[in-house]
């Protein structure tokens, strides 16, 4: 039964937890690391949770404590709050984005701080409410939903950029000088 | 309600969620409905958030991690029936244990629920903790901590508001908010001061003097003042705690 209920999980949500891992870390090996830890702790203490319905939003708690853990050595802070606002995004259109191939898009996300990367990842996911993203993120919900405003209207800018950086690389065709 | 808010607004608009019928978010989606060109930029916006998110989501997952996962450790194969039993045996157990201890000792019963709040107090700060708000201004962190409906009015020993505020956050203790402000010692070390209302624990005592107490390599303070149980805890000695709860 146990067993069973691992192998769901892990089904159902090894990939969401890996990217959630590497939008925290930034590094594919940490993230596999990172969610490799998170089941193992479910495999000890899973048993613990008496609401089972709660097991997707435990483990992405998990991982995130996780996270934080390790990093604990690298810096003190997650940095200055902002109030609780929301920006407006940038005018950026679905067909530039669509140009884009996922790698780009990703290391646009990668880029954003640490604050924006972990709430804009888990709105672009879909799986979680805004209240369990709080949870899981230990932060009020209103901190997640301008979070998740201010990751986007940032991710959009580097979206932008990483569009033009394209663009650039195209190398135009020689033109005929009509000397042949 | 102008363009821009209206736009800042659905930026982060989702169907279903509780926060999506709350009035502003009604009002902009309303507003979206009757101005041609918002629903078009609002229909844009939704179809871009929809590319990014398949975009994200397409990213590949390294091939090797499923199996990794799978030939890891399962957990140990035990039945809720045999764990309801034992615990509604333990359960009864220490309930029959805690009347017997607060009969016969019932006025030292308050130390076992400040114990445990000071170690788990203390365990969260062992590993630095990450701050929601980061500011030397005071007052900008009793406005954070009273909007976040945890304590808030903090009354302070003048030892410690002679410091320099880091930063703090909010955490939950037994279903009761706490705060917690810290402040900087130098060394890069950090002051740590918990505030909880009195009724997260109930039978600590007004008036009594502060309780020091050593936790491993950490010194604690606790101690009453108005409805707020004050916890400060430092890496350290009691000397090097008691000159920052100096009251003068």
């Amino acid at each position: 039964m146990a067993e069973e209920e691992f192998e769901r999980l892990v089904e159902a949500f090894y990939m969401p937890l890996y990217r959630f891992g590497l939008s925290l870390s930034r590094n594919e090996s940490d993230a596999s690391d990172l969610t490799q830890q998170t089941f193992q702790t479910w495999a000890t203490k899973g048993h613990q949770l008496r609401d089972r319905s709660k097991a997707k939003t435990w483990l992405f708690t998990t991982l995130y404590r996780a996270f934080l853990a390790q990093k604990r050595h690298r810096d003190r802070f997650v940095g200055m709050e902002e109030d609780e606002q929301f920006e407006e995004p940038s005018s950026l259109t679905p067909s530039v984005v669509d140009a884009l191939d996922a790698r780009a898009v990703q290391d646009a996300l990668l880029a954003l701080e640490e604050r924006y990367r972990a709430p804009v990842t888990l709105f672009y996911m879909k799986q979680l409410s805004y209240r369990e993203i709080a949870e899981i993120l230990q932060i009020p919900i209103g901190t997640v939903m301008s979070r998740i405003s201010r990751g986007k209207a940032a991710l959009r800018e580097r979206l932008t950029d990483a569009a033009d950086t394209e663009e650039r690389k195209v190398i135009p065709l020689k033109e005929d000088t009509g000397n042949g | 309600m102008d363009d821009q808010v209206v736009r800042s607004l659905l930026s982060v608009y989702r169907a279903g969620e509780a926060e999506a019928s709350e009035g502003r978010f009604a009002e902009a989606r309303k507003q979206s409905e009757s101005d041609p060109v918002l629903a078009r930029w609002w229909a844009k916006e939704q179809l871009l958030d929809e590319i990014i998110g398949e975009k994200l989501q397409s990213a590949p997952v390294p091939a090797g991690l499923r199996p990794r996962l799978l030939s890891q450790d399962r957990p140990v194969v035990t039945t809720y029936r045999d764990w309801g039993r034992k615990l509604t045996l333990i359960a009864a157990a220490i309930v029959i244990l805690a009347v017997l201890f607060s009969s016969w000792r019932g006025p030292f019963q308050p130390a076992v629920t400040l114990a445990e709040y000071r170690d788990e107090m203390v365990s969260f700060v062992k590993v630095d903790p990450s701050l929601a708000v980061e500011t030397s201004d005071f007052g900008r962190i009793a406005s954070y901590l009273e909007k976040a409906g945890s304590p808030a009015g903090l009354s302070l020993p003048q030892g410690l508001r002679k410091m320099e505020p880091a930063g703090c956050r909010t955490l939950r203790f037994r279903g009761h908010d706490v705060s917690l402000v810290c402040f900087r010692r130098g060394g890069g070390k950090l002051i740590h001061l918990f505030v909880v209302d009195q009724a997260a624990l109930p039978r600590l005592r007004k008036g009594e003097s502060r309780e020091f107490k050593q936790e491993g390599d950490w010194m604690t303070a606790m101690w009453m003042e108005g409805n707020q149980a004050y916890l400060v805890a430092i890496e350290g000695n009691r000397a090097a705690l008691e000159k920052y709860l100096e009251s003068s």
